[in-house]
C-alpha cells in the first residue's frame, strides 16, 4: 500500500510504537525488546483465546515477532503499530489454521486447567445438568463460562471481538487489521455480540451455563 | 431456553446500529436517532443493555502470563534465525558472484562481436581498391607505353584487365 510521507510522519508523531519500530529499522535491538515486552502479553492473550492453546499462541507469538524483526528494513509507518502487528498475528494464525487443516489435526481442548483453558468440557456438561450441588457465581466459574461462550464463536467473530474488546481498536482499525471493509467489521461485530448475547444472557438471568454446542 | 434464540445471529440493521453506538462508532447523527429510540421503545432499550452486560463480562477473561523465559527464548530465537539469514546472505555471495560474471563475459562477448560486425560492414576496406587494381598495376609499364585512352578503354571492355593475376606475373 502507497503511504504518503506526511500519514507516515503523523504516525510516527502520534504513535510511540511507530517511533519505536523506526528505531528497530534502523538497527535498534533495545527498542525491539522494548517492543516485545509491550506487546508479548497482548499478543499472547489475543492468539490463546484465538487458538485455545496456551503452548500454540506462544509459538505462534514467537513467529509473529520474527517476522516484525525480519521485516524491519523494509517497515513503513502505515497504521498505528498495535494494527500492524495484528495484521501479522492475523496471518501467522491463518496460515497455522490452514497447515492445522492440512494435517487433518483434530483439536483437542486442553484437559488441565492450565493457560487460559480452564475447566474441561465435561465438567462445564455436569455443572450445566445440574449435578453440581450448588452454582456458584465466583470468579472462576465466571471466566469459564465466558471463555466457552467465546469459544462458540466463529474464529472471525472471536478475533473481531478480541481485538475490539482487548485492543479497543476502531472500526476501520479492526477492518486493515482483518483485511475487511469498516463496514463488514460492524456486521461481523454486531453477530459475534448478539451470539454472546444469546449464549450469556440464559447463565446472567438463570444460571443455564452455556454448552459447547451453543450457539 | 427457546431453541430460536441458540441460532447463530443474523445481522439486523437495528442491532449493528445499537453495537456500534456502543462501541462509539456511529457519528452525532445516527447516535441522536439511536438515543430517540431507546427513550421511546422499551425492548430496544433491553436489548441494549443485554448487548452491554454479556459484552462487559468479557473482561473476566484472563490475561495470558507470559514469563521472563518466553521473552528471552523469543530473543534467542530471533537471534538463531537472523544469523541463519546472514549465514544464508554470505553463502549467496559467490553463487551471485559467478552469475554476475557469467553475464558480464556474455556481455562483452556480444558487444565484441556486434564491434566486429559494425567495424566489418561499415568501415571502408584500404586493401579493397588495392586489389580491385592489381590486373592494372601488375600490367602499368606496358599500359604507359600507349597513349591512346580510348584504346586502352576498349581492352578494357574486353576483358583484358579483369583477368586474375597468374601465379607467373
Amino acid at each position: 500500500m502507497a503511504v504518503s510521507e506526511s500519514s507516515a510522519q503523523n504516525y510516527a508523531l502520534s504513535d510511540p510504537d511507530v517511533r519505536l519500530m523506526l528505531q528497530v529499522r534502523d538497527g535498534s535491538a533495545a527498542a525491539f525488546e522494548e517492543l516485545m515486552v509491550r506487546y508479548q502479553v497482548r499478543l499472547v492473550t489475543i492468539l490463546e483465546h484465538l487458538v485455545g492453546r496456551c503452548g500454540q499462541a506462544e509459538d505462534l507469538a514467537q513467529e509473529v515477532f520474527l517476522r516484525v524483526y525480519r521485516s524491519r528494513e523494509r517497515y513503513s509507518p502505515e497504521a498505528k503499530f498495535s494494527t500492524w502487528l495484528f495484521t501479522i498475528a492475523n496471518n501467522v494464525a491463518l496460515n497455522a489454521r490452514r497447515s492445522k487443516s492440512r494435517r487433518r489435526e483434530v483439536n483437542v481442548e486442553p484437559a488441565d486447567s492450565s493457560g487460559l483453558g480452564g475447566a474441561p468440557l465435561d465438567q462445564m456438561a455436569l455443572a450445566a445438568s445440574g449435578q453440581m450441588p450448588a452454582r456458584q457465581l465466583d470468579k472462576t466459574e465466571m471466566r469459564d463460562v465466558v471463555r466457552l461462550a467465546v469459544g462458540t464463536l466463529n474464529e472471525r467473530q472471536r478475533l473481531a471481538v478480541l481485538l475490539s474488546k482487548f485492543e479497543e481498536m476502531s472500526y476501520a482499525d479492526i477492518a486493515e487489521a482483518m483485511e475487511m471493509s469498516p463496514q463488514a467489521v460492524k456486521s461481523l461485530l454486531s453477530r459475534a455480540r448478539e451470539n454472546l448475547r444469546v449464549v450469556l444472557e440464559p447463565y446472567l438471568q438463570r444460571g443455564e451455563r452455556p454448552t459447547a454446542s451453543d450457539p | 431456553m427457546n431453541d430460536d434464540q441458540r441460532k447463530p445471529a443474523e445481522s439486523s440493521p437495528l442491532r449493528e446500529q445499537l453495537v456500534a453506538y456502543l462501541d462509539g462508532e456511529l457519528d452525532a447523527a445516527s447516535s441522536r436517532e439511536i438515543e430517540r429510540r431507546l427513550a421511546r421503545e422499551p425492548e430496544v432499550q433491553q436489548e441494549l443493555q443485554q448487548l452491554q452486560q454479556t459484552w462487559d463480562l468479557l473482561d473476566r477473561l484472563p490475561q495470558a502470563e507470559v514469563n521472563a523465559t518466553f521473552t528471552r527464548s523469543t530473543v534467542e530465537m530471533i537471534a538463531l534465525a537472523v544469523e541463519d539469514d546472514v549465514r544464508q546472505l554470505e553463502a549467496a555471495p559467490p553463487r551471485q558472484q559467478r552469475r554476475r560474471r557469467l553475464l558480464k563475459a556474455a556481455g562483452l562477448l556480444a558487444a565484441g562481436a556486434c564491434g566486429f560486425a559494425a567495424v566489418r560492414f561499415c568501415w571502408p576496406e584500404p586493401n579493397r581498391r588495392l586489389l580491385q587494381d592489381l590486373p592494372v598495376l601488375e600490367h602499368l609499364e606496358a599500359y604507359r607505353q600507349t597513349p591512346d585512352l580510348e584504346f586502352l578503354k576498349r581492352l578494357n571492355a574486353e576483358g583484358l584487365f579483369s583477368e586474375e593475376p597468374s601465379d607467373e606475373s
